[in-house]
């Protein structure tokens, strides 16, 4: 491209700026790419199987690291994506169960939809109460789990096998066909990206995010942002609820999977780098993390460590990375 | 936006801030209106179940509210300084389960234990939260998760054997003096109460967590130095969880890893319905202690209601976020 022609040192500078921009979301990439290929030579056979397993099951990571980073760009916090995730699953498998893969289509597409417009009224009532988004979304957390196990008071369910190929490529949910995970991840991800990157209403998220009262200022509507923001977070939720509704043929709404899905899409964001004030950062870095957290465990596995000690790995991980950007801010601010 | 092209209308329209008689006695007077919720849940539990209006019944409240009470405590202290403490029921539950693994070994020796453990637990959140400036929000659950990680493994290896808790334990978490109508562990709670209420307003601690939350660079120019207040507020904090899962594992007669998980929200709730702000700087104890009384209250009738944990998991929420928002209306029309 043009690039060629423009003179190395504008090159240089242009190369340190999109380094600047992107490192940290690169560096997350090669950390899954490197950990992966770290894994391949830790099991004796690592082959198509393996990666269908590692494809299907980190997606409900990988879609509430979505869900969690639309929010936290747009300068929120949704403490309930874990909650949703529960509500979707046990819904959806409690319709889903003997019907046809055509109805089970229609069932999914109004669970996605009830969940955006149910999280944009949470959204609406952050932007108009004023209450800390912690504080709202925490009580989400347990509103939407306790409806969810309401609906399925004990785990139980199922769906049909068309709906359990479009997240894991095969209608018995094990399979060694890896591509419709990854494009089950890739379409939303690119959606959401592209829209959050290029259209005006996506870019008034960073806006709203990074400094809500000029943006409000230079005439941006950062409440209809926010709303926008908690709104489709509620619908990625919600698909990664159908997600493991696919993989399991189950729901199972009790509260510690809430939980654990809340804390993981916490943690993909921010090892993701993206800031927890608000925005900075972007959807991809956000989905390697989640993936990372996910790949972790089978790792872990291999290398002869009870889940247990991977669950305190885990955190320690987490706090260890934290630690470091927080000691890497303090020495930047220091020397400026 | 169409307020920004006349703007001399809006500020005509507004005038000088006007507030109903009635809000302005809520605001001033916060403790009057969360009396006046607890009487009415009380008389409407008693209207659902009469036998819930006499000191047997209020017993069952207060036996539920104290360690409630406690492990609000912390959270409170924390809030006060801008942050939270979600590893509060998982620090509770190590902290009673070394108790009740080391009850054999005497009471006096196994609470030192417990409390050991969640000062650790309390002080490796302050290292995280103050000198690492890692998020409290993030360091405190991955906490949670290591704990729970680590006990689950441990309580198959070294923490193996006893799990039920010594008989002076038992009486001080699910005992009660007077004719069997005041539990001990209100007593506990009592003296949490008095030492941090007291020292809230006259310690330089106290002050200092309060400067801390409310202007964390004003608190830094005035030569505060933040992270010793953080540390020792986590560590407190750690302190009050272990007292409160101790409590718990006296009033279940035995411990497990289940132990503490339903009290987190509540934890949380019981500071904000108390008027505590998650913002920092804002907040007292008294007002929890109200927080958790009302809680408790609340969970009596939903239990005389026959409700299950379902149901208690969408109210508890619900209250938050009606209380939270009632506070945030009220305090922005100052």
């Amino acid at each position: 491209m043009t690039a060629v022609a423009v003179p190395s040192g504008q090159a240089a500078i242009r190369w340190r700026r999109w380094l600047v921009r992107h490192g940290w979301t690169v560096g997350v990439w090669v950390l899954l790419v490197g950990l992966i290929a770290w894994y391949s030579t830790l099991i004796p056979r690592f082959g198509n199987f393996t990666m269908a397993s590692i494809a299907k099951n980190s997606l409900p990571t990988a879609y509430l690291a979505i869900a969690q980073a639309v929010v936290v760009i747009a300068g929120g916090l949704d403490l309930g994506v874990g909650g949703m995730m529960v509500l979707a699953n046990a819904t959806s498998a409690l319709l889903m169960e003997g019907e046809g893969f055509g109805m089970t289509l229609l069932i999914a597409a109004a669970v996605i939809g009830g969940a955006a417009l149910a999280n944009g009224i949470v959204g609406w009532v952050i932007v108009t109460s004023r209450v800390p988004d912690i504080v709202v979304t925490l009580a989400t957390l347990f509103i939407f789990s306790g409806i969810g196990l309401m609906v399925l008071p004990s785990p139980g369910g199922g769906t049909s096998g068309g709906f359990r190929r479009i997240f894991t490529g095969s209608s018995s949910g094990v399979g060694t066909n890896y591509w419709p995970s990854l494009v089950a991840l890739a379409v939303p991800l690119a959606l959401v990206a592209a829209w959050l990157a290029r259209s005006r209403r996506g870019l008034s998220l960073y806006a709203a995010g990074s400094h809500p009262i000029a943006a409000y200022l230079s005439g941006v509507d950062t409440r209809r942002a926010k709303i926008t923001a908690y709104a489709i977070s509620g619908a990625l939720a919600a698909l990664a609820g159908l997600a493991v509704t696919a993989i399991t043929a189950n729901g199972d709404a009790r509260f510690n999977n809430a939980a654990n899905g809340t804390l993981n899409s916490v943690a993909a964001v921010v090892l993701g780098g993206i800031a927890l004030t608000g925005g900075v950062g972007s959807v991809i870095g956000a989905v390697a993390a989640g993936v990372i957290l996910f790949v972790l465990n089978p790792i872990l596995t291999a290398l002869g460590i009870n889940p247990n000690t991977s669950q305190v790995i885990q955190g320690l991980v987490i706090v260890g990375v934290m630690a470091m950007a927080g000691l890497l801010e303090l020495r930047r601010r220091r020397t400026e | 936006m169409t307020t920004d092209t006349v703007p001399t209308a809006v500020a005509l329209e507004e005038g000088p801030p006007v507030r109903s008689a009635w809000m302005r006695f809520v605001s001033d007077r916060p403790l009057v209106v969360l009396s006046i919720v607890l009487v009415v849940l009380v008389l409407v539990t008693g209207a659902i179940e009469p036998n819930y209006l006499s000191l047997r019944g209020l017993r069952n409240t207060l036996l539920l509210a104290a360690p409630l009470g406690v492990m609000a405590a912390g959270q409170t202290l924390l809030m006060l300084t801008r942050g939270i403490d979600l590893s509060v029921a998982m620090v509770a539950t190590a902290a009673a389960y070394v108790t009740g693994n080391r009850s054999p070994s005497g009471a006096a020796i196994a609470i030192v234990l417990g409390l050991v453990v969640g000062a650790l637990a309390g002080a490796a959140n302050g290292v995280g939260v103050g000198i690492f400036r890692v998020n409290p929000l993030i360091m405190t659950l991955a906490m949670a998760g290591i704990l729970l990680g680590l006990f689950t493994q441990w309580a198959q290896t070294i923490l193996q054997g006893s799990t039920s808790v010594a008989p002076f334990i038992r009486t001080l978490g699910g005992g009660s003096f007077f004719d069997n109508r005041i539990p001990w562990n209100v007593l506990v709670w009592a003296g949490v109460a008095f030492v941090v209420i007291w020292g809230l307003r006259a310690t330089g601690l106290g002050r200092m967590l309060y400067a801390v939350g409310d202007n964390p660079v004003a608190a830094r120019l005035a030569g505060v130095r933040s992270w010793q207040v953080l540390l020792v507020a986590y560590t407190i904090s750690g302190l009050f969880a272990a007292v409160g899962g101790i409590l718990l594992a006296g009033q279940a007669g035995a411990v497990d890893l289940r132990l503490a998980q339903n009290f987190l929200l509540p934890s949380v709730a019981a500071a904000v319905i108390g008027g505590t702000s998650i913002f920092g700087g804002v907040g007292t104890y008294s007002g929890t202690i109200f927080g958790a009384l009302i809680l408790s209250v609340l969970n009596s009738m939903l239990t005389f209601l026959d409700a299950g944990q379902a149901v208690k998991q969408v109210v508890y929420g619900s209250i938050v976020l009606v209380l939270a928002w009632f506070y945030a209306a009220v305090t922005r029309a100052e």
